[in-house]
């Protein structure tokens, strides 16, 4: 079949990107509309709102799908690009526009949302309007930040996602929520509002005295010719807001707080998906516009090390947590770690090493916290001491958590494994010391999760309310959302080829203009005979 | 599955050669069937409780562990029966595994009829897996003789024991499961010994590791079987670490991963250089994993946990093995670095022989052959680290013929023992020589399958674990005199040195393996019968579909031998294995020998056979007349051992040590320093909260001023005003 | 037209809304006194008051559109800044006596006067945002000032409203007199009260250094500053802002500020642009103390109308940030911001006039408890006016933009203003902590069970709500209206130095 014909045929990259960021908005206005006129008990509330949430998610879905054959990835243009003027006394514009990197981060999106809404099917039971269209406009931020390509836009989707998500977690989360939600704002916010002021700046100087110009291509093009006046403290402004969202070490505090107090969708998407904007920050923004900081030694050097400790402080720290969601929040700074590094290593196969973690970090984690979703809405508990011989009694349940757990471990054969190695094997070549303290994780992600797994469904079935689990494994629902998570898994680790692909041609190119801008800055540098 | 034909024009291309992914996929088919089957069982309530039938086979691990309530879990298995699905399940298993056994026979018999034609491997490329920059992997089979060797013992073998898990595992709730498991095993081992490149032979690598572990745990409910799992799997984790750091050394230098590639361009680097050394070290600290090797064999004891089945399969036939197969496949690699050579020849050797000692004072059957599993893996290493490959191989062939007989002997031996026990309601542990005794009577067959196995092991010719032996012990002793090993040095000491004391520790592990075997068959079959006179009546041999395989074995562990005589003896049809294996090792053995073939005076050579000869049959002289089976009474009421004695059960206290040095320092480390000092302390307690806190007590205090008096207001207003004008004023 | 002032009819006709809103008030004071106290009256006094506003209004409209002029001279400015204050300026004073109207009944207040001091002090404002002589702006300062001393102690049953009344008066008048030396220092040293005549004196006899002049800066800047409530001027802010009737609390936060900020940046504009070197240091360091200060006391507080308060210092801080700048384009920022800032406020105080349980002044932050539960619209509106308070975009709407307005402006003049603009959006994180403080309360706590029924909001409270929050979130999205709109309605460029050609030593990039 010929899809892409007949996705051109209907003009499909001219509007899919804003019908992708409309779409959930007016999803987020239908539910509140349904939500005045409903005047039914809280049950029936929420089935009517669930539904209904699901059938926009699902659509959102069905629409992004075509953007796998109508991208042409290999192209140096933006894909899909829209360009309508917004602010033009400040230069900001409409422009949104993907490559390959930005087209797996929304498809992961937009496929990752309706499982997250299943995931919460049954747990959600009070004000179901406002959580969907919270979740709903959550969905808007987050497609926003992947696609914008305009500095205002981009800082303004990226600060939109964080309302809802302090919402969902402060309203629909566990008992320390206020302080979980509190602290995920304010540690978000301390990084984004420098990063606000790094925005302007950039913005000015590209406006070149005139009125400022914020279009990513232009300020990327400024910065090929000469680097921006200030620039350390502008990368530094990004990175730090990039840095706490991925989250590096030591901003990485607010995570474990926020997963556990999140209810199940919120954790999902946490750390399927926001996470990955800071790491995308980093590939889109910090390192391409300021090549010549990101690539200085010393600032290079302080991002491995933070990115290595990372990855063993992580898996060390989640070795010892008691709770569950802990101990995968934990690991997801391990594993966040490896993207950063891959990122920083600056080779074709690390930054698609990065790329690939960052793709199966969202399935497996994700699966991981659906997991913990339903094993909770059973047993209202998420410390492992509680649980054992769970296997026994649940034995689907056991099956899907061994799968995910190896694919979060990093076994050969799994999605998880093919990320972190092509990371290390091309970190190696130019980070040889750094990739090596890295691969040690491969012993301590075996040992936190396996010890965690046979605490929790091997081990002697001795607690009454263990037993009690009996005939309640998994219901069709809870496997049919696990199923594409599970099937995505080995089908990742098998054959990523598709993916690879996909990413390729970008990952190249950044690591080709880095090179070159670090290339020509060393050789000024050497010329002039200072460091900048 | 779509195949396209990279090497066509070899000779295989158009043979039975292009099915061979056929050896692999029925496996893999089998798993998913089993694994659904096991799955919609446990949909609907099936027999209830796993770990009952578990317990009522194996018992707990070791002398120790509680036999409390086994006959409530036993009567509950054995009222539910056996699993639903069982009958299928029992076709299913086996059958997969007879098939790709004649795949793998058609595919033998075709690189017969070619022949010499052959010399570059074949390569089947089923698919791309990881292309990206300067890297790409392929999902891709080398079909060559050494992995044509692997993959007869491996569908081989693993058929047997399918068959007999057939009877041993009858009652097993968790049957289905049991067979998807060993099933999954199979493929993963198959890909370990088929692929084509460093990575996908990882896949395999860590796929066996992971069947272990789950097969480990089978009986998950009993923690220690668990325990037992987890540490398998983590203790291989380390070795792993040294697999991928070598593959990053090779990508990063080689700029290839494929077996091929890594070949060619190993062969332009400075012969014994650090890179290349490094690079052997570390697939040496891999093989050491997977192989139970001295620093981390700790495992393979504990691994004993599982079924006695996938204890002959997958910890003495073939996955503990794989580090042999490593060495073997990298032979190239190795040759050129005779530094890392004799390192693997020593850590062989120290292991053979520690192992041996801790053989020596075991009463659970199974830990007996287990330490003595890690005593002639150690053996094997001793041959491919001297780069005496094809001895290496030869050995692990052999090894897996009498290794997996004698595990399984002792398989039914268990099954019988516990049959009498469960009949009597009786908790003593199943395992436990002082147990046994005079089972021959009770059991003759196995009693005479067994015997063949030991005098194997032990290397009394003519049973195939002599010659195997002997070959390595011969290679060694070769090279001491003459090769570029002997002209390295490790560690200052030079190693023709090195090898020597080598080979005087192969000799010692070969008297303490004649002594521990001879010791074991003692006590299990000879003497009084100490079961007790209730359960003598219970006591009888295993079904055929059992002892079966066991004949099969047995027969294969006795000519075993004969595919690789010595020249001396053989005459025409001598050395078969090592005309096999020229092509994929030959290189790198003549390397290691510095160019020309080896060569002994026929009178040297006698001597070798003299001394192995005479050292075994010295140990089972030894253990006849020393051991005094009648003196044993039944582990219940048998004093605790003291001294040395007691240090060897306990295994020179190796766990300990690690636990003490490793695990415990870890955890705390993390949980106090990290968790509690950094995360929660410093970093939250101090820095996030501490700041929110110290903005709230400021902000209480510029609260505070604001009293409401309008006094005060207006000598604050004041102030302002003078700091304001002062500061217009010196500025 | 372009007007020449010297001309009395011209004068008069440039200062059409002025006289429009000075004359209705005074008829409207004779309409109230000449009824006795009643609810009705007040109403209806309340509502010819409305409609007196939007008569200015349209005449400042009417104006703006005919993009009147007047040449340099003369003692009031005909410029878009001027009519951007005046209309900031009567929004406020027509949500004030909205707000009051219905606020009035339930605080048992008749007195129809109080609608009408609104209008003068409204009056008095439009004269600051007009003024270009030190004398008219001091009488501007003065007839908003009184009137506001009255609105304040306008509720005579409460203590606290008296007391907040006198305190104000008091302190007022020692800062009026600080005010009034600074403006004869400033006479005495350029020897005019003319804006653009002292400005034109300190650029040619280069007074930057000349002690009787920055110390008549100086004492204009504590004047200034006490009418602005920026730190140290700001302790009669809380207890004056707790105290008043809560609509005249809303009045004080963001009209008198804006009018006060207005004649501020027109001053510093015009006269002391060359003194910059001058006066730089000690507004760059109040700036800082007052966004310190506002922000971390704000985090202390329990009582909702206090918190606020705080919180209208800090945008003074802010807003401080933007003299400092003294640009064109800071002058822009201005009035985008004092809009945004406007309307928030008004909203913010709005939702807490209503929630204030009658007759009592008292307004704790824990009465809004799970708000959300029982009035989730009147949370959501809080919620928005507060994330714009907080500069958020999207769901803070234009308080957003008003933020980046000011950084944008901040950044592109003299010398980058990098550090101050740093310390803006950190403090501005510290105020994350108060304003979510309220947002947590009303939509994570449950309601709890002995909490009053709020009582129903009212029909012009609802509106004022719907308009603020239209306009809040409306302008969020498309902001480049009120973009194009303000920038052409700030000073035009400095009328010195491009004629002259004149470089400024800081103006070097």
């Amino acid at each position: 079949m010929n899809v892409t014909g007949f996705l051109d045929g209907m003009g499909y990259n001219g509007w899919i990107l804003p019908a992708l960021l409309v779409l959930p908005l007016l999803g987020a206005l239908l539910m509140f509309a349904q939500g005045m006129l409903q005047r039914q008990d809280a049950e029936s509330a929420m089935r009517a709102s669930r539904s209904l949430a699901m059938g926009i998610f699902m659509a959102e879905a069905v629409l992004s799908l075509g953007l796998w054959w109508s991208v042409d990835v290999g192209s140096v243009e933006w894909q899909a690009l829209v360009d309508v003027e917004w602010i033009p006394q400040w230069g900001a514009r409409f422009i949104v526009g993907i490559d390959g990197v930005a087209l797996m981060l929304i498809l992961l999106t937009t496929l990752l949302m309706p499982l997250a809404v299943l995931g919460g099917w049954t747990s959600i039971r009070v004000k179901t309007h406002s959580y969907y269209a919270l979740l709903l406009i959550l969905t808007t931020g987050m497609l926003g930040v992947f696609m914008a390509l305009d500095l205002v836009l981009f800082y303004v989707m990226w600060e939109v996602m964080l309302v809802p998500m302090y919402l969902i977690i402060g309203i629909w989360g566990g008992q320390r929520r206020l302080y979980a939600s509190l602290k995920f704002f304010l540690y978000t916010m301390v990084g984004s509002l420098l990063m606000l002021v790094a925005v302007v700046w950039v913005g000015i100087q590209a406006g070149k005295g005139g009125p400022p110009v914020f279009a990513y291509d232009a300020i990327l093009e400024m910065s090929r010719n000469a680097p921006f006046v200030g620039s350390f403290w502008l990368f530094a402004a990004f990175a730090i807001a990039f840095a706490v969202k991925v989250p590096m070490f030591p901003f990485h505090t607010w995570l474990p707080d926020a997963h556990v107090e999140a209810p199940t969708a919120g954790s999902v998407i946490l750390a399927a998906i926001m996470l990955k904007m800071g790491t995308f920050g980093f590939i889109r923004f910090a390192v391409p516009l300021f090549p010549e900081v990101a690539m200085h030694p010393t600032v290079r050097m302080v991002m491995l090390v933070l990115a290595v400790i990372g990855i063993v402080y992580g898996a060390l720290v989640a070795l010892v947590q008691p709770d569950f969601k802990k101990l995968v929040a934990y690991s997801s700074v391990s594993h966040l770690g490896f993207v950063m590094l891959g990122i920083f290593a600056m080779t074709t196969e690390a930054m698609q090493g990065a790329l690939m973690v960052t793709i199966s970090h969202g399935i497996s984690t994700g699966a991981l916290f659906l997991l913990i979703g339903m094993i909770y809405e059973r047993r209202h508990t998420r410390l492992i001491e509680d649980f054992g011989g769970i296997a026994k009694v649940m034995p689907i349940f056991a099956t899907c958590l061994t799968i995910v757990a190896l694919s979060s471990i990093g076994v050969p054969g799994t999605n998880g494994f093919v990320g972190e190695f092509l990371v290390l094997v091309g970190s190696f070549p130019t980070q040889p010391w750094y990739t090596l303290i890295a691969a040690t994780s491969v012993i301590f992600a075996a040992a936190y999760l396996l010890w965690a797994v046979q605490r929790i469904i091997y081990n002697p079935l001795v607690k009454p309310e263990n037993m009690a689990l009996k005939g309640n494994d998994l219901n069709w629902r809870e496997i049919g959302l696990l199923t594409p998570l599970i099937i995505a898994i080995l089908w990742l680790g098998v054959y990523p080829k598709p993916v690879l692909q996909k990413t390729e041609a970008a990952a190249e190119r950044l690591v080709h203009s880095v090179e070159t801008a670090r290339m020509s800055t060393t050789r000024m540098n050497a010329r002039s005979g200072e460091g900048r | 599955m779509q195949v396209e034909h990279v090497s066509t024009g070899h000779p295989l291309a158009d043979s039975v050669a292009r099915f061979a992914w056929l050896i692999p996929a029925l496996p893999l088919l089998g798993f998913a069937l089993n694994g659904m089957l096991s799955l919609k069982a446990a949909g609907h309530p099936g027999p209830a409780d796993p770990s009952a039938g578990g317990h009522g086979h194996d018992g707990t691990t070791g002398g120790t562990g509680d036999t409390g309530g086994h006959d409530a879990h036993d009567d509950h298995a054995h009222a539910a029966g056996r699993h639903p699905s069982a009958g299928l399940v029992s076709i299913i298993g086996p059958v997969v595994l007879a098939l790709s056994f004649g795949v793998a026979v058609a595919v033998f018999l075709a690189m017969r009829s070619v022949g010499d034609a052959m010399h570059a491997p074949y390569i089947l490329t089923l698919f791309e897996w990881m292309p990206t920059g300067k890297l790409s992997i392929d999902v891709a089979f080398q079909i060559d003789q050494l992995s044509m060797v692997m993959m007869l013992i491996i569908t081989g073998i693993g058929f047997l024991i399918h068959v007999f898990s057939v009877g041993y595992m009858q009652d097993d709730p968790g049957y289905p499961r049991y067979f998807a498991y060993l099933n999954l095993f199979v493929f993963f081992m198959l890909l370990l010994v088929m692929g084509s490149s460093y990575p996908l032979m990882f896949v395999g690598w860590e796929g066996v590791g992971l069947c272990s572990y789950l097969l480990i745990g089978f009986w998950f409910s009993d923690k220690a079987n668990a325990d037992a799992g987890k540490k398998a799997f983590i203790v291989n984790r380390i070795g792993d670490f040294g697999f991928l750091v070598a593959m990053f050394l090779m990508f990063a230098n080689f700029g290839s991963l494929s077996f091929a590639g890594v070949n060619v361009a190993a062969a332009e680097v400075a012969f014994g250089g650090a890179l290349i050394t490094a690079i052997c070290l570390f697939l040496f600290l891999g093989a050491t994993g997977k192989s139970a090797q001295i620093p981390l064999f700790i495992w393979l004891p504990d691994a004993m946990a599982g079924p006695t089945p996938v204890s002959a399969l997958i910890h003495a036939a073939t996955m503990v093995t794989a580090g042999v197969y490593l060495i073997a496949r990298s032979a190239v690699l190795f040759s050129m670095a005779p530094v890392a050579g004799l390192t693997v020849a020593v850590i062989g050797a120290l292991t053979a022989v520690l192992a041996a000692t801790i053989g020596l004072k075991q009463w659970d059957i199974k830990k007996v052959l287990a330490y003595s599993t890690v005593s002639q893996l150690g053996y094997m290493f001793v041959g491919v680290g001297v780069g005496a490959y094809t001895a290496g191989v030869f050995h692990l062939m052999t090894h897996a013929f009498f290794k997996a007989l004698l595990f399984l002997g002792s398989g039914s031996v268990i099954y019988a023992m516990h049959r009498a026990y469960h009949a009597t309601h009786n908790h003593a542990d199943a395992q436990d020589m002082r147990n046994m005794g005079g089972l021959k009577k009770y059991m003759p067959v196995t009693f005479m399958l067994m015997w063949a196995a030991t005098l194997a092991i032990a290397g009394i010719p003519p049973f195939s674990g002599f010659f195997s032996k002997d070959e390595i012990l011969a290679s060694v002793f070769v090279r001491a005199g003459h090769s570029t090993l002997a002209d390295a040095s490790l560690l200052g000491i030079p190693g023709n040195v090195i090898l020597m004391g080598v080979y005087v520790l192969g000799l010692a592990a070969a008297l303490m393996t004649a002594v521990y075997m001879t010791r074991m068959m003692l006590y299990t079959f000879h003497g009084p019968n100490r079961t007790g006179e209730k359960e003598q009546g219970h006591l009888k041999e295993a079904p055929w579909v059992m002892t079966g395989p066991l004949v099969i074995l047995a027969i294969l562990s006795v000519v075993g031998g004969f595919v690789n005589l010595p020249a001396i003896i053989g005459g025409t049809m001598s050395e078969g294995l090592h005309h096999w294996l020229e092509p994929v090792v030959g290189e790198g053995t003549l390397r290691v020998l510095g160019g020309e073939e080896a060569h002994l005076s026929h009178s040297t050579e006698y001597a070798l056979i003299g001394t192995a000869v005479a050292i075994a049959v010295l140990g089972i002289i030894i253990a006849m007349t020393r051991l005094k089976p009648e003196a044993l009474v039944p582990a219940k009421d048998s004093p605790a051992e003291k001294g040395i004695e007691k240090t060897l059960l306990n295994k020179w206290y190796v766990d300990e040590l690690y636990e003490k040095t490793v695990v415990d320092p870890t955890l705390s480390v993390s949980r106090t320093v990290l968790w509690k000092g950094m995360d929660t302390g410093i970093i939250d307690g101090l820095l996030v909260n501490g700041s929110a806190i110290l903005m709230r007590a400021v902000g209480w205090a510029g609260s505070q001023l604001q009293s409401g008096r309008v006094g005060t207001y207006a000598w604050v207003l004041l102030l302002g005003v003078l700091s304001v004008l002062s500061a217009f004023s010196f500025r | 037209m372009t007007f020449d002032l010297t001309i009395p009819a011209q004068l008069s006709a440039a200062l059409l809304p002025d006289l429009l809103l000075m004359g209705g008030a005074m008829i409207l004071m004779i309409l109230a006194a000449l009824r006795p106290e009643s609810d009705r009256h007040q109403r209806t006094v309340g509502f010819a008051s409305l409609a007196l506003v939007a008569a200015t209004i349209a005449s400042v409209v009417w104006m703006a559109m005919r993009g009147d002029r007047a040449e340099m001279g003369g003692q009031i400015a005909v410029d878009g800044f001027r009519w951007m204050v005046d209309i900031v300026v009567l929004l406020g004073a027509a949500g004030t006596i909205a707000l009051s109207i219905e606020h009035n009944v339930r605080d048992g207040i008749t007195a129809a006067e109080s609608h009408v001091l609104v209008l003068f002090a409204a009056s008095g404002m439009m004269v600051l945002a007009a003024g270009r002589d030190l004398m008219v702006i001091f009488l501007g300062i003065e007839i908003m000032s009184i009137a506001v001393y009255v609105l304040a102690g306008l509720n005579r049953r409460s203590a606290r409203s008296a007391e907040a009344s006198l305190k104000y008066f008091l302190l007022g008048a020692f800062a009026t007199g600080f005010l009034l030396y600074g403006i004869a220092l400033v006479y005495g040293a350029t020897g005019s009260t003319q804006l653009n005549v002292i400005g034109d004196a300190v650029y040619r006899l280069g007074l930057i250094d000349d002690p009787m002049l920055l110390i008549g800066v100086g004492l204009l800047l504590v004047g200034l500053g006490f009418k602005v409530a920026a730190a140290p001027f700001h302790m009669w802010a809380p207890d004056v802002y707790d105290g008043a009737p809560t609509p005249i609390t809303a009045f004080m936060a963001a009209t008198v500020k804006a009018a006060a900020f207005a004649t501020f940046m027109r001053i510093w504009y015009e006269s002391f642009y060359f003194a910059w070197a001058g006066w730089a240091k000690p507004v760059f360091w109040l700036a800082i103390l007052t966004m310190v200060v506002g922000n971390v006391v704000a985090l202390a507080q329990k009582n909702i109308k206090r918190m606020l308060a705080y919180s209208s210092i800090v945008h003074s801080g802010y807003l401080l940030v933007a003299v400092l700048a003294a640009s064109a384009m800071a002058s822009m920022a201005f009035t985008f911001y004092v809009l945004a800032y406007t309307l928030a406020t008004f909203g913010a105080f709005a939702v807490v006039a209503t929630m204030q349980p009658a007759g009592q002044t008292d307004a704790r932050i824990s009465d809004y408890e799970g708000l959300w539960h029982v009035r989730p619209w009147l949370a959501t509106a809080m919620a928005v006016y507060l994330l714009a308070l907080l500069g958020f975009p999207v769901f803070g709407g234009v308080g957003f933009f008003a933020k980046w307005y000011l950084v944008q402006a901040a950044l592109s003049s003299r010398a980058p203003l990098a550090f101050i603009t740093v310390v803006l959006v950190v403090t501005s994180v510290i105020s994350a902590g108060y304003y979510l403080q309220v947002v947590r309360v009303m939509f994570m706590k449950p309601r709890p069970d002995d909490a009053v029924e709020p009582a129903p909001v009212g029909v012009l409270t609802r509106v004022v709500l719907a308009v603020t929050v239209v306009l809040i979130l409306g302008l969020g999205l498309f902001p480049s209206r009120l973009v194009e709109i303000t920038s052409t309605h700030g000073f035009r460029a400095y009328p010195y130095s491009p004629s002259l050609g004149v470089s400024l030593p800081m103006r070097e990039r």
